[in-house]
């Protein structure tokens, strides 16, 4: 093997690890997360995740990190493309901010896990921050696209539709709450302060 | 009988009070019995006495800190009588730095996933967080401080509210700060029921 090519491979080791830590830490809780099993599910031996990760600690931190960036990446360019009308855009994102089953509802779970070691781990908080400051830029502008009123400021009515996001989100996912509901919420909270179509996130 | 219980008073106070410190600086999941007992300056079979699990230590920690907090509250709510000025206070202890524990909170958000015994308790803290800002929303309309809004759906949304801007702050992201989570909280409360807040805060 070339070493180039060597560096792929071990690129891609690296990174099947972090995907299965991130998938074991989802359905498992943190505390119950094993190297064994998780070098299992990304078939490679235990040394090699000792070899790509020091500690237990440091992959848990690198997995929570990894989530992030992927949420960061990946799920900021979907609302977009769903469609040219900007009320249903800005729902579209909204969506992609609440705990819908399947990924959205597996990075939920690792980012209560995130929030609560952000707590006691202060090296965590510039990798959340990041997420966020990310996630304003990108309702901010759909917010102005449909259109933000005179003398409101985008940037704020963005930090109070994450935090009212992370808020309702965190009751549909323990369980307490339907999420078409915590949608509704939301949406019925934008549509008095822009003016929108109240009924958009009904049914 | 166990001459133990004669010391209750004294002793469960102690020990979760130990439980919160020590839960606070390592995480449950880090957290042996005996760090507890140790703490508290008792034994471990001494708080296992008290407290069957781990899980149980946190649960009673926070729930004896709500106690205290609506202690306080109640307190600090009977000294004014404009239900405006009643929000502004329970805005202010919610999106404040205040009493508000986060690393209690998120351990307990984090295991109500898990444990349907912590998710209960977390149930029943927040309906009752509920109740106290509905509470104040109908003595504000019945005093015609405040519009018609329905009391209990705005107290999930400033309480969801606000405890999103408390992982934002607890994040310690630069753009949100207490006063700025306190800000914005009051700035939806004023559009929701259609009074003036900031003004009183």
């Amino acid at each position: 093997m070339t070493e180039a090519a060597a560096t792929a491979t071990e690129r891609g080791a690296r990174e099947r690890i972090l995907a299965a830590a991130v998938e074991r830490i989802a359905s498992d809780g943190i505390d119950d997360m094993r190297i064994a099993r998780v070098a299992m599910d990304a078939g490679v031996s235990t040394s090699l995740v000792h070899y790509h990760f020091e500690t237990r600690e440091a992959l848990l931190g690198e997995a929570l990190e990894y989530s992030y960036e992927r949420a960061g990446e990946v799920r900021l360019g979907e609302g977009e493309e769903a469609d040219s009308d900007p009320e249903r855009r800005l729902l579209a994102m909204i969506d992609q901010c609440l705990p819908y089953p399947g990924a959205l509802r597996q990075d939920w779970v690792l980012w209560l896990e995130l929030w609560l070691r952000s707590v006691r781990h202060p090296e965590l908080g510039p990798t959340g921050a990041r997420l966020y400051e990310r996630m304003r830029a990108w309702l901010s502008e759909g917010l102005v696209a449909c259109g933000v009123p005179e003398g409101s400021d985008p940037g704020e009515m963005a930090d109070r539709v994450l935090a009212l996001c992370d808020g309702l989100g965190v009751r549909v996912l323990i369980g307490e709450m339907a999420i078409e509901y915590a949608r509704e919420q939301v949406w019925g909270y934008l549509a008095g302060e822009l003016g929108l179509d109240a009924s958009l996130a009904a049914g | 009988m166990s001459p133990r219980p004669r010391l209750d008073h004294v002793r469960r106070p102690a020990i979760l009070a130990a439980a919160a410190e020590v839960i606070r600086e390592r995480g449950l999941e880090n957290v042996r019995v005996s760090d507890v007992a140790e703490r508290a300056g008792t034994s471990a079979p001494s708080v296992l006495y008290y407290f069957a699990s781990k899980a149980e230590l946190l649960k009673e920690a926070l729930t004896s800190a709500e106690e205290r907090y609506y202690e306080d509250l109640e307190r600090d709510l009977s000294e004014t009588e404009s239900a405006r000025e009643r929000l502004v206070k329970i805005v202010g202890g919610g999106a404040g730095e205040g009493d508000y524990d986060a690393a209690l909170w998120m351990e307990l958000w984090a295991r109500a996933l898990r444990d349907p015994e912590l998710a209960a308790t977390r149930a029943e803290l927040d309906d009752r967080w509920r109740r106290t800002i509905a509470e104040i929303v109908r003595y504000g309309q019945e005093r015609d401080e405040f519009g018609p809004a329905q009391p209990d759906v705005f107290a999930l949304l400033l309480g969801s509210l606000l405890d999103g801007l408390a992982v934002q702050i607890a994040l310690g992201d630069a753009e949100v700060t207490p006063e700025r989570a306190q800000d914005l909280s009051l700035a939806l409360a004023e559009r929701e029921l259609n009074c003036e807040l900031r003004a009183v805060a």
